[in-house]
């Protein structure tokens, strides 16, 4: 990948950004209750004109586009904003609960390729028989689970079985690392099997796909070995699509799970961003969005390098 | 020999006493977090809780609701226009410094500022002045004779007292503390937990005996439960009664009581057909109440009226009122006589929390069966508060909190104009009755005040009152000491211990 591209890739990338944030800007401001309303409740404590002051003082008061410009404006001289409901720093917030997504995110895309790969390209071998069956039902069902019924059935069984192992209460990786694995492991595992459902599926079809290729039965005439065959000249094809899948799949990971984070008690982003919207905290929803939108436009850059690594013929330019 | 045996025992018996209620760490499980810690500000019901274990108020509740100085010594009603506090010598902020007559004064400026924009600012809109007399009294002057209804304002954590020094350097409570109260806040990680540890100046002897509380916040039941019994908490919240199955008797012990808040129906009463107060009392009668206490709530509730049942000696009694007996016949005269004898069409808004979606679903079941047909409108909570401020509704359900003050649960509710008043409810003789009830003094004369009222709010029903659900919480045996009140408050964790 050469740098030119790299920049070109970025630049390029500017607008979207752009359009997600400023899309999400103004649906927030449309959708009825605003911040002064869910802060007063149903207790309609302060006048009018406390009400107005509230407003002024918050900048809500001002065009939507003003309140847009202002907030852009204010993003070049590098100020993030504050939330308005507990007045903690935006850019603090996402040092405190980016890093547990991040985590969350890595340790369910590992659990969910140990599981799914193997299992896919098993299947694939092996079409038609017995195993394939089982898997795709297995695959089947994964697929239909949602996660927050498999979460609660993993922390019913686990609070049950195995007295002692830590489900609950969430510590930093640096501050005890086996305390922080323990707690990890039943969300990662949670949302891992439902995306090993789908890596599965895919590494079975495209496996499939690549064994029919001429290639391969060249190499089989060649005398190649089975397991060379199947682990060297089908497997790094067969990668490029779950590659993809696995890509997009990160970056909804990345969006904070919010239904994970709120069944385990972690304080990741998702949680965050629920809190937020309820809240209608619109500087920490709007750098949030704008945070992850980001994200998500590094790790397509990412994934189309990883192709280039896999597949030599795949050109960066 | 034998005497000094029997004093030895006593003072061993003491020693471990006291040794069996002192130290330790709790660890709580709580559904929501708060939102903000400056104690003049937060609305959040999950502020309130943490904030009234690190400030104190000049009052506050004691068991059963009883209203106890504080950090007031003593409360003194002089007259009906001047209440009296004799503050507390030798309480401390939490940083060491000395609380003085200067920190309440202080307090009080600062909730009455109307650039502060504190909601009980709106309980003390009557105080006409507030002064310092010496150097450990403070006086508040009130336009209108209603000292007593104004005492339990004094005991919320929106007044709570707070340390001018630390202002005036410039402290942002809402993100920093600086209380009286028996715990400090030592730590906070924002979704995750908050740790609160025992104050060393704190001014009750002895107290608190914890050394340490966690605070988890656990928005998943299932994950509450879940702690609870795997030991990773020492003590939960529970929603659903369902779930106290999962709790076998010996191995935990389950806490339950009934609560101020209320579920109600609210009207708009200037929207055709139920402008009528005839049509909105036939809804009363249509409403089976048990059965919405059985459907939704297991059982775990009763039937509240205008004021709880609990409320002594104001409240009038659910089985007092004519119309909260079940009674879908009359429920139809009444209907038939004003015009809609096949019922009408009107729409519910309300929201997916608190199981506000399951009473309404057993409302619109049982409204149909005399022929009133309910749409419900399910919205997302910011949608709904907007929807109420601005009265767009045709009605509402919803929870309001309650309070053992008659005054405080229905001025601005039902008063022409009041701020919470979103019914659009207007009748003179109500208004005449909140005002009367507010300056009356004699106890007697003022329950007279406040039972007319009560009947006149069943009668007409802006709101239709329906039930107080219990709260519960369970903890496992190693818990002693920790006891609910009815507003909800946690203020016993400065009593509780661990065995």
């Amino acid at each position: 990948m050469s740098f030119s591209y790299l920049l070109r890739r970025v630049i390029t990338s500017v607008p979207t950004v752009f359009f997600v944030v400023f899309v999400v800007f103004i649906a927030i401001h449309l959708v009825p209750g605003d911040v002064v309303d869910m802060m007063l409740g149903t207790q309609n404590y302060l006048t009018q004109e406390q009400i107005n002051q509230l407003y002024r003082q918050y900048g809500l008061d001002k065009p939507l586009i003003v309140q847009f410009g202002v907030w852009l404006k204010n993003l070049f001289t590098l100020d993030f904003g504050t939330s308005l409901r507990t007045g903690k720093k935006v850019i603090d917030l996402i040092f405190d609960r980016f890093p547990v997504t991040l985590e969350l995110s890595i340790l369910s895309m590992v659990f969910a390729s140990a599981i799914g790969i193997p299992l896919g390209i098993v299947a694939a071998i092996k079409k038609d028989s017995f195993v394939d069956g089982l898997v795709r039902v297995v695959g089947l069902i994964g697929l239909s689970s949602p996660s927050f019924w498999v979460g609660a059935i993993l922390i019913v069984i686990f609070s049950g079985t195995f007295k002692g192992f830590n489900i609950f209460g969430f510590v930093h990786i640096h501050e005890d690392f086996l305390r922080n694995l323990q707690v990890m492991f039943l969300p990662a595992l949670t949302l891992g099997l439902m995306l090993a459902a789908q890596i599965m599926r895919m590494a079975r079809s495209s496996m499939l796909d690549v064994l029919q290729q001429e290639y391969i039965r060249t190499a089989k005439a060649k005398g190649v070995s089975y397991s060379k065959l199947i682990g060297k000249h089908a497997l790094k094809n067969a990668l490029i699509p779950i590659v993809t899948l696995s890509g997009i799949q990160l970056g909804y990971l990345l969006a904070g799970t919010i239904v994970i984070e709120n069944m385990f008690a972690l304080p990741g982003l998702g949680r965050l961003l629920l809190q937020a919207v309820n809240e209608r905290d619109y500087p920490v929803i709007q750098f949030v969005v704008m945070f992850i939108a980001m994200l998500i436009v590094i790790l397509n850059i990412l994934v189309d390098f990883i192709y280039t690594l896999i597949d030599p013929r795949v050109e960066l330019k | 020999m034998k005497k000094f045996l029997v004093v030895l025992l006593a003072m061993l018996s003491v020693v471990v006493l006291f040794a069996q209620k002192s130290g330790g760490r709790l660890v709580i499980a709580m559904e929501t977090e708060p939102v903000g810690l400056d104690p003049h500000l937060v609305t959040a019901f999950a502020s309130h809780r943490v904030l009234e274990n690190i400030y104190d108020g000049l009052m506050r509740y004691g068991e059963n609701m009883k209203l106890v100085p504080n950090i007031a010594e003593e409360a003194q009603a002089v007259d009906p226009y001047t209440i009296v506090f004799k503050i507390r010598e030798g309480v401390r902020f939490h940083d060491g410094t000395p609380l003085t007559v200067e920190d309440v004064l202080f307090s009080f400026q600062r909730i009455l500022n109307p650039d502060t924009k504190s909601p009980a600012a709106a309980y003390y809109q009557d105080v006409e002045s507030i002064k310092a007399i010496g150097d450990n009294k403070i006086e508040f002057k009130l336009k209108k004779p209603m000292a007593s209804a104004l005492l339990p304002n004094f005991a919320g954590v929106n007044s709570s007292i707070v340390s001018k020094k630390s202002l005036e350097s410039g402290k942002n409570l809402q993100l920093e503390t600086n209380g009286t109260g028996p715990f400090y806040l030592a730590e906070y990680v924002q979704g995750n937990y908050m740790i609160l540890k025992k104050n060393p100046y704190y001014f009750v002897k002895d107290q608190p005996y914890l050394d340490e509380i966690k605070i988890v916040f656990m928005p998943e039941e299932v994950s509450r439960v879940a702690a609870l019994r795997n030991g990773d908490v020492d003590i939960a919240k529970i929603n659903e009664p369902l779930n106290l199955k999962q709790f076998p008797e010996g191995r935990f012990k389950v806490y339950r009581s009934p609560v101020l808040s209320y579920y109600l129906i609210g009207i708009n009463t200037t929207r055709k057909p139920l402008n009528d107060p005839k049509v909105r009392n036939a809804l009363n009668y249509a409403i089976n109440r048990e059965a919405i206490i059985k459907v939704v709530a297991f059982s775990e509730g009763v039937v509240t009226g205008p004021l709880n049942p609990a409320v002594q000696p104001w409240a009038l009694q659910p089985k007092d009122f004519e119309e909260y007996k079940y009674n879908p016949a009359k429920a139809k005269e009444l209907l038939t006589q004003a015009g809609y004898p096949n019922g009408f069409e009107f729409e519910i808004v309300t929201s997916q929390r608190y199981n506000f979606d399951k009473v309404a679903e057993v409302i619109q079941a049982q409204l149909a069966e005399i022929g009133v047909k309910v749409k419900i409108n399910l919205v997302e909570w910011g949608i709904f508060i907007k929807r109420w401020r601005e009265s767009d509704f045709d009605a509402f359900i919803s929870m309001n909190s309650g309070s053992i003050e008659p005054d405080i649960q229905f001025y601005r509710t039902f008063r022409t104009g009041g701020s919470t008043n979103v019914f659009l409810y207007s009748n003179p003789r109500v208004d005449e009755l909140l005002e009367l009830g507010r300056s009356t003094v004699d106890v007697m004369k003022r329950k007279e005040v406040y039972d007319e009222l009560q009947r006149i709010l069943v009668k007409e029903s802006p709101i239709i009152f329906l039930y107080s659900a219990n709260q519960i919480f369970v903890s496992n045996t190693s818990i002693e000491g920790f006891k609910l009140l009815p507003n909800e408050s946690l203020v016993f964790l400065r009593e509780t211990y661990k065995k």
